[in-house]
């Protein structure tokens, strides 16, 4: 779950970022944003995972073969346990694979937020610049104010979606969730029962978003529209 | 009289399109100049021309004698000072009618929370709609965003307002509204310079008209001059199209 709501919160300030600076941003800023969005896109999210956690030991080997010093990979911060069996919350591959979550939900957010700054109408940027606004001023005041209220409902598809995402994160070894089920069935050997009971955390999980997300909505809509 | 506005010979062109070809005219304080001709004419782009919404490629336009187009000029402070009221109203969608008139004060001319509420408040009472500052922009008839637009544009105390057709998009019995608003700080000695076909309006407070076509200045003479007898045979015709237009209720004016 820690990943889960590291990566969609990281996802959430980069995406703003992103879209802000494609859409608003200098020609070489907006270019770079857009390459940004399109190459975390484009490629599978398996991909982007492996390449991540597989980079610092290729990191180390270099190190070492042009006669640095290595960076410990190997460190790690356990919670303690009453049963006596630590588990581990964060270490290298955990911290990398919530970085990699979270930048590639971010362009997709980036994604989410430019289109709901593109249906904005012109005439009330225009407006603003007329009355002397800055363009920091137009983005602050008229632009993210309503840009963020219509990203919503687009958004919490997004936020519906991280949490099945996070378990690829389980294919190179971050177990989250799931380690701790194997242990709990390997303890109760109540296997079926154990998994039934991790889809209805999820379940659960996603319902509460949803639903939270929903009545924020409904909360901020402007009226009349 | 001083001069608020010098427009010295510019020229826009959107890619190859030619849209303002050498437009030249001065505008003093208190004066209401009146800008018509057919659609296409460039009358839009002459407006975001003098605010440099759209700066024009040559030529230059002066705010009491200070260049627009100079690069060290602090562009969104002298926009500040020029008003500008839309077709479309371009109302915030997400503020308050009270909130779309404060925020140019609050924001833009650092007034505090409460001094810019006051001036709101005043805007409002001007433009008749001290009632409706609680409800946003969709839940207000086109006539009444149009008047919160000039509320808006008024908080500022600009040196002047510039109207792109503000009553062109409105439904018929809603026209009278915001003219009678127009009118009204008109009169008061806003400088002002409206793009229109409302040929009353005109004919009541503007001190000269300026008739445009194809990004050029036509002809330039008081209502009486455009009325009476109008020289060039474009504006002829294009005044004659007007009447046929917006029909008998001119003449029956024109007969009292
Ligand atoms: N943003 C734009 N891009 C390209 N052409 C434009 C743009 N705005 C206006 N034009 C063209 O410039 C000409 C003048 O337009 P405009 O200033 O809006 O005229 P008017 O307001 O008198 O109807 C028209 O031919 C119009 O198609
Ligand atoms: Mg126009």
């Amino acid at each position: 779950m820690g990943l889960y709501f590291f990566a969609i919160f990281l996802g959430l300030g980069l995406g703003i970022g992103f879209a802000i600076v494609r859409q608003y941003g200098g020609s070489l800023t907006s270019r770079i944003a857009t390459g940004y969005i399109e190459v975390f896109r484009g490629t599978p999210l398996l991909a982007q995972i492996f390449v991540v956690t597989l980079f610092p030991p290729a990191l180390n080997a270099w190190l070492v073969a042009s006669g640095m010093a290595p960076i410990d990979i190997l460190w790690r911060i356990f919670l303690p346990d009453p049963f006596g069996n630590p588990s581990i919350v964060l270490n290298t591959r955990i911290l990398l694979c919530a970085i990699t979550l979270g930048l590639n939900s971010a362009a997709y957010q980036a994604e989410f937020f430019r289109g709901s700054m593109g249906s904005i109408s012109t005439g009330q940027s225009l407006a603003a610049t007329s009355i002397g606004m800055t363009r920091r001023q137009l983005i602050r005041f008229v632009i993210l104010p309503q840009s963020l209220r219509r990203a919503i409902p687009a958004w919490s598809n997004e936020a519906v979606y991280l949490p099945k995402y996070t378990t690829v994160a389980y294919l190179v070894g971050v177990e989250e969730l799931f380690a701790w089920a194997k242990l709990a069935a390997g303890r109760t050997f109540l296997t079926i029962e154990v998994y039934v009971l991790i889809a209805i955390v999820f379940l659960v999980l996603i319902s509460i978003i949803s639903w939270i997300l929903e009545y924020t909505y409904n909360r901020v809509k402007i009226p009349g529209i | 009289m001083t001069k608020v506005i010098e427009v010295r010979d510019v020229y826009q062109a959107y890619g190859d399109l030619e849209v303002l070809k050498g437009i030249s005219f001065d505008v003093h304080e208190k004066e209401v100049k009146v800008v018509f001709g057919p659609s296409g004419s460039g009358k839009s782009t002459l407006l975001r021309v003098i605010n440099m919404l759209t700066p024009p490629y040559k030529g230059e336009v002066l705010l009491r004698g200070e260049s627009l187009m100079a690069p060290n000029a602090n562009l969104s402070k002298l926009r500040s000072r020029i008003g500008f009221v839309f077709q479309h109203f371009n109302l915030f969608a997400h503020l308050k009618a009270i909130d779309n008139v404060s925020i140019g004060p609050r924001q833009v001319l650092g007034m505090t929370k409460e001094e810019a509420h006051d001036v709101a408040h005043d805007m409002l009472c001007k433009v008749k709609m001290e009632d409706w500052g609680h409800h946003y922009p969709a839940e207000l008839s086109g006539g009444q965003q149009q008047r919160i637009g000039i509320a808006r544009s008024l908080a500022m105390s600009p040196d002047v307002i510039l109207f792109d057709e503000p009553t062109s998009a409105l439904d018929p019995e809603l026209i009278g509204e915001v003219l009678q608003v127009m009118l009204d700080i008109a009169k008061e000695g806003t400088t002002m310079i409206v793009v229109t076909h409302e040929m009353g309006f005109a004919r009541a407070v503007s001190s000269e008209m300026i008739f445009m076509d194809e990004g050029v200045i036509v002809e330039k003479g008081t209502p009486q001059h455009f009325f009476q007898n109008p020289e060039t045979e474009r504006a002829q015709r294009f005044l004659l199209r007007l009447e046929v237009l917006y029909g008998q209720a001119e003449d029956e004016k024109n007969s009292e």
